[in-house]
């Protein structure tokens, strides 16, 4: 009974023309999302394996000079755009492309693409992800709406249940049904986006089609919550025109008015500082440590005489080392304490924002669905970390290399060291970035997982406990 | 088969049905005639299950359809004032659906022979129902009813709106499944089709069954002035 219920809802769907004037919509914009965002990711990736080799040449024909110079001339590394950024750019327009690595800094990643972009901008992106997050529930309301207030106000209803229907298989057969006409017109869109991904050069980094493989999971769950709340307000409403209005004020409130609400919660809630105070309070950290610039420095005085004592000298030119090399590898382990733990402070912040307005998803699925969306298409914010780390562990480690190259050159070649040939440039390997594995990403997308399990559950188990109560009247 | 037992239902302290005892046995039509707000379309709806009794039992093939109005609804076609089926779907195929959910699959030769033996012009069995008439939807419903094999019948206002020839065969589809032996209760005002069709006549007043009469024993003349006589006390 329930396979015919679900039969007749399927092509009564498909036979509506408004659905499929509706759906057609959908699913061209949807589908145009993908094309133009698979071809603008192709062409930034390209963009940036090409910047990045040319970064790549400018350090190896810098020129000679002393190995400081060189850590001061610093190196441009590039962020790869992530495969799945072709269904969900997340933060990516947000956050910066590209970090500088230089001696003694912590850059942040700079050059957001939302600064290079047009005022439309305000208005939102439509991508595939903003497309099923936004558009495809209000085609699930459109197919909803009606299915049961609209029968009971037809007289279908009382028609069916005379005959001896339970109302919970007819409400089942109905989700089920009704969630078949979803399915078959999101499949090929789903199967357009794997051929997108799988066309995409380097497609399959970071574990991309098991991630895939999620999203498409993560997707359905909310579409089934949706789909679930819908039919449960199809039932309990008395008129189908009530079921629609109450439907359209749910989906706003989703939609449009809990991203605002629950970003501004989380901001007041775990305060961010802005950047001035960020890098002043940085710098004053940084400032308290070693300043290897600065010869009157009163560490600097004290790590002299620490030395000196350990290996029983009494002036620095006694040293079997160049013992400005050795200051700047201190500097900079010092340096590298103080921006870890700012940076890890503000990072730590940033990420319980988020996943205080992920679980702000329990009053707003979207919420829920956002941020597992953007870990599992690697564009949320902890990826983002993860590749300032990677970016901030390759600096530490080149500054080091001419740090230590500094300290093996004997100490009157100069104040800073001796010469960084190309021999010792080479010896630096270029900047590779390997985006985190899927595990990375789950552990980001759990609670986002959870908040849409609780509301397909939720609006679930709502809709066959309404189900009973279904008045033919 | 269709059986009321001191039947009561009251709306916000108004009775609508009032002790009402009623016994339609297989191969009988009944006629319920009454005004408007005489309580005959709730007796409908408790014999469904749609409503709930205040006192007293409805009883379908002796089920009662409070203790379990699903398979009390097993045994029963029911057909409104207007017949709504699905517009986007021919008349078989709506035949199909509520066949299927009432328990019985038919192949499509059998359905279109079903809607042949209700009436239905062999053309407009595989035209979608948005285009169908009253009376074909009506006549889709009898087959509905032939095709789940129901044992009783329940009739709100079957002929209301139909022109004299639609009611004529319609009546004619009726004593015909009455020969067959479903029991047929049938809500109606209109005093002809019932003096016509049924085998026994109640008149229902305020919820009350207010005389009952076998329709043998009286004419048609009678039936108005007894009906008139009864809307008068």
């Amino acid at each position: 009974m329930i396979v015919a219920i679900a039969r007749k809802e399927f092509l009564d769907a498909w036979r509506d023309g408004r659905f499929r004037i509706a759906a057609a919509v959908v699913v061209v914009l949807l589908g145009v999302a993908l094309l133009l965002a698979w071809q603008q990711v192709g062409r930034a990736r390209a963009g940036r394996a090409a910047a990045a080799a040319l970064e790549r040449e400018n350090w190896l024909n810098q020129g000679e000079k002393n190995s400081h110079s060189a850590g001061h001339y610093g190196v441009y590394v590039f962020k790869p755009l992530a495969p799945l950024s072709v269904f969900d750019r997340g933060l990516e327009p947000f956050v910066g492309t590209t970090v500088f690595l230089e001696a003694h800094r912590q850059n942040q990643a700079a050059f957001l693409p939302a600064q290079d972009a047009t005022a439309m901008r305000r208005f939102g992106e439509l991508t595939a992800a903003t497309g099923l997050q936004l558009l495809a529930p209000l085609l699930v309301i459109l197919l909803t709406f009606g299915a049961l207030a609209g029968e009971r106000e037809r007289g279908t209803l009382r028609q069916v249940l005379s005959l001896g229907v339970r109302p919970r298989d007819l409400v089942l057969g109905k989700a089920l049904g009704l969630g078949a006409a979803l399915a078959a017109l999101l499949l090929p869109v789903a199967l357009f986006g794997a051929v997108a991904l799988s066309k995409l050069p380097g497609g399959d980094a970071g574990g991309s089609w098991v991630r895939f493989a999620w999203l498409g999971g993560a997707y359905a769950l909310y579409l089934a919550a949706i789909l679930g709340v819908c039919l449960a307000v199809s039932a309990v409403a008395s008129t189908a025109r009530a079921a629609l209005a109450t439907l359209l004020v749910c989906w706003a409130a989703n939609a449009v008015i809990a991203p605002r609400l629950a970003s501004d919660f989380a901001q007041r809630l775990l305060p961010t500082p802005k950047l001035v105070d960020f890098e002043a309070a940085m710098n004053k950290a940084v400032q308290e440590g070693i300043d290897g610039h600065n010869p009157r420095n009163d560490r600097l005085q004290a790590f002299a005489q620490e030395t000196l004592k350990k290996h029983g000298k009494t002036r620095i030119e006694e040293l079997p080392f160049n013992f400005n090399g050795l200051v700047m590898l201190e500097s900079e382990r010092m340096a590298g304490e103080v921006f870890d733990h700012h940076f890890g402070k503000l990072w730590n912040r940033l990420e319980a924002q988020d996943r205080t307005v992920t679980w702000t998803g329990l009053v707003a699925p979207l919420l829920g669905l956002r941020s597992t969306s953007m870990a599992l298409a690697g564009t949320d914010f902890t990826h983002h970390r993860h590749f300032s780390v990677a970016a901030e562990q390759h600096r530490r480690n080149f500054v080091r290399v001419l740090n230590e190259d500094m300290m093996n050159t004997p100490a009157n070649a100069g104040h800073h060291g001796g010469t960084a040939g190309r021999a010792l440039l080479e010896k630096l390997p270029a900047f590779r970035y390997d985006p985190p594995p899927p595990a990375h990403a789950l552990r980001a997308a759990t609670p986002g997982l959870v908040v849409l399990c609780l509301w397909a559950v939720g609006a679930w188990t709502a809709l066959l406990l309404v189900a009973p109560r279904l008045k033919p009247n | 088969m269709l059986e009321t037992l001191k039947l009561t239902k009251r709306f916000n302290g108004h009775v609508a049905v009032n002790e009402l005892n009623l016994a339609i046995k297989p191969g009988e039509v009944f006629a319920l005639l009454g005004p408007n707000g005489a309580g005959k379309t709730t007796t409908i709806n408790l014999l469904l299950g749609f409503l709930t009794p205040d006192a007293g039992e409805a009883r379908v093939n002796g089920t009662s359809v409070a203790a379990d109005p699903i398979a009390a609804r097993r045994h029963i076609a029911y057909i409104p004032e207007q017949v709504m089926l699905y517009p986007r779907f021919t008349g078989v195929e709506n035949l199909d659906y509520f066949s299927t959910l009432g328990g019985r699959r038919h192949t499509r030769e059998e359905l279109l022979l079903l809607l042949k033996k209700a009436g239905l012009p062999a053309e407009a069995a595989d035209r979608r129902v948005g285009t169908y008439s009253k009376g074909m939807r009506q006549k889709v419903g009898i087959a509905l009813a032939l095709a789940t094999e129901a044992k009783a019948l329940l009739l709100d206002e079957p002929t209301s709106g139909l022109d004299p020839a639609a009611s004529h065969e319609f009546s004619l589809l009726l004593r015909k499944l009455a020969g067959q032996g479903i029991a047929i209760l049938m809500a109606t005002h209109d005093l002809f089709r019932a003096r016509e069709d049924a085998t026994r006549i109640g008149i229902l007043l305020d919820g009350k069954l207010a005389g009952e009469y076998a329709t043998n024993d009286i004419k048609h003349v009678d039936l108005e002035k007894l009906y008139l006589k009864h809307l008068r006390a």
